[in-house]
């Protein structure tokens, strides 16, 4: 791979083998592709037993609506705030936009423990790259401090060696390509993540769906989560690549509002974002059940 | 039941006794409810060895998108024409309303055999009633009618999700009814694995007091933004309006054309 030989990749195994010297044993490589596994623990296997018929059932579906959508003017994120439990209503006023950095969005389905994780990682990245500290000794403390991450060693090389040679910030591709590798070595694992990374960089407005099969998707418009189609639906039949901003907020809040309207595991509010050009602005933070009846004035 | 006696209804038993003369052995009647099923097949069991995992696995979904809407001026049925089997598309032009009379509809989604088969068994009893009461049948009993046959066979695998709709002394009549026997009177209604999205488009574009031509027009994007989304439906919206004096039939339009013309202003 390119980026191996541009970065001085070195292996897993070597790289350990400085910083923590011999003798740990409490890490096992699960495959030749050495990401860290805790010993003893079976993932896959462990998943296999909770979707048997007539045993305990894990349901690992993605319980939101989020969308994004491109625009004329930039990019709209919209998302809702309800976090589930089950049937329990864990929260009304999650917040499932991350924002990594003053020009980059993730926004969050599916577990929220593995989305905060692994976004948050994701935004440790993206600024371990703009920091541009590239003293060794800073990095290999930094790394012993968490040393059961392997993607933070891997890519923490890379990213320091590429900003150096760059010395800029990190484009929306790139980000997004790391949130799937991450992903890529868990999976199987049963890590429920899908994400939108939104951003503007030197292309232009960025917009990619990145999921916790560690598929990576370009697009111009995608929603995520339960409430999906119902938010598809509005969005398609509301969508003009010309809209004026006014317009694309109102088609962002009514996606996410009669998403909620229709899909039990979303609700809260419409948390509305806007990227532009010199980085994102939050819009909104409405109440869904004062949007569904200005929208319904003339339903029943 | 009110029913049974207004109607003449004669127990299957009595009935078969009657026609087919004793010593007939070949039908079975399953319970008290006097439903037949034919000997020696156990549907319920034979369902549940097809959902184990790594077995083969049948998987029932409604794969199709039909939608229905009260409004001021009636009814709106819109539904797609796509029958597909698994992963193949066995016809790009399926009829899925069926026209049980000039002022009833039913919408068919789920499995064409048993839609077909049921909704044909409904308009012959709807044509029954009428011969026997001398009054067309309400939209509540046809659907009831419809609800109380798939009570019979619930559990044994019967795939239907249908929409009742017509027009008779109460005004405006429009009633959802599936193969669990849920029976649900509402003012707008979307089945098959494409309702979510019509869904989405329904409810953002709905008004009470909406024009005609605003209604067939809500109709119809709600399918055709549906078909765009969804694997398993497609082909031509089918729309028709129920009026005070009936349905009419407003037009079958190509959705590939239809997507086109609500895409101008997207990429």
């Amino acid at each position: 791979m390119a980026l191996f030989d541009v970065s001085g990749y070195k292996s897993h195994a070597g790289l350990r083998g400085q910083i923590l010297g011999t003798g740990v044993g409490h890490l096992v490589d699960r495959t030749n592709q050495e990401f860290a596994v805790p010993v003893g623990v079976d993932p896959s296997g462990f998943l296999k037993s909770c979707s048997r018929e007539g045993g305990v059932s894990i349901d690992l579906n993605h319980g939101t609506t989020t969308l994004a959508f491109k625009f004329r003017h930039g990019v709209i994120v919209a998302v809702d705030s309800r976090a589930s439990a089950g049937s329990y209503i864990a929260s009304k006023e999650a917040n499932k936009v991350i924002e990594i950095n003053p020009y980059l969005l993730g926004t969050m389905s599916g577990s929220a423990a593995d989305c905060q994780y692994w976004e948050r990682l994701l935004a440790k990245e993206c600024r371990l790259m703009h920091k541009g500290r590239a003293s060794e000794g800073w990095l290999k403390r930094k790394c012993t401090n968490q040393c059961h991450f392997h993607t933070l060693r891997t890519t923490a090389w890379d990213i320091k060696l590429y900003k150096l040679r760059n010395k800029q910030r990190i484009s929306v591709s790139a980000a997004s390509k790391l949130l799937c590798n991450m992903m890529l070595g868990y999976r199987g694992m049963g890590l429920s993540m899908g994400s939108m990374i939104v951003g503007w960089d030197n292309k232009g407005p960025g917009l990619y769906y990145v999921d916790d099969n560690a598929t990576r998707l370009s697009g111009r418009m995608f929603s995520t989560g339960c409430g999906s189609s119902y938010a598809y639906g509005v969005m398609d039949s509301g969508y003009r690549e010309d809209m004026t901003v006014e317009e694309a907020y109102e088609l962002g809040r009514r996606g996410i509002t009669h998403a909620t309207h229709r899909d039990a595991y979303s609700g809260g509010v419409v948390n509305l974002y806007h990227m532009q050009e010199d980085g994102w602005v939050k819009v909104c933070k409405e109440d869904v059940s004062e949007l569904i009846h200005r929208y319904r004035k003339g339903m029943f």
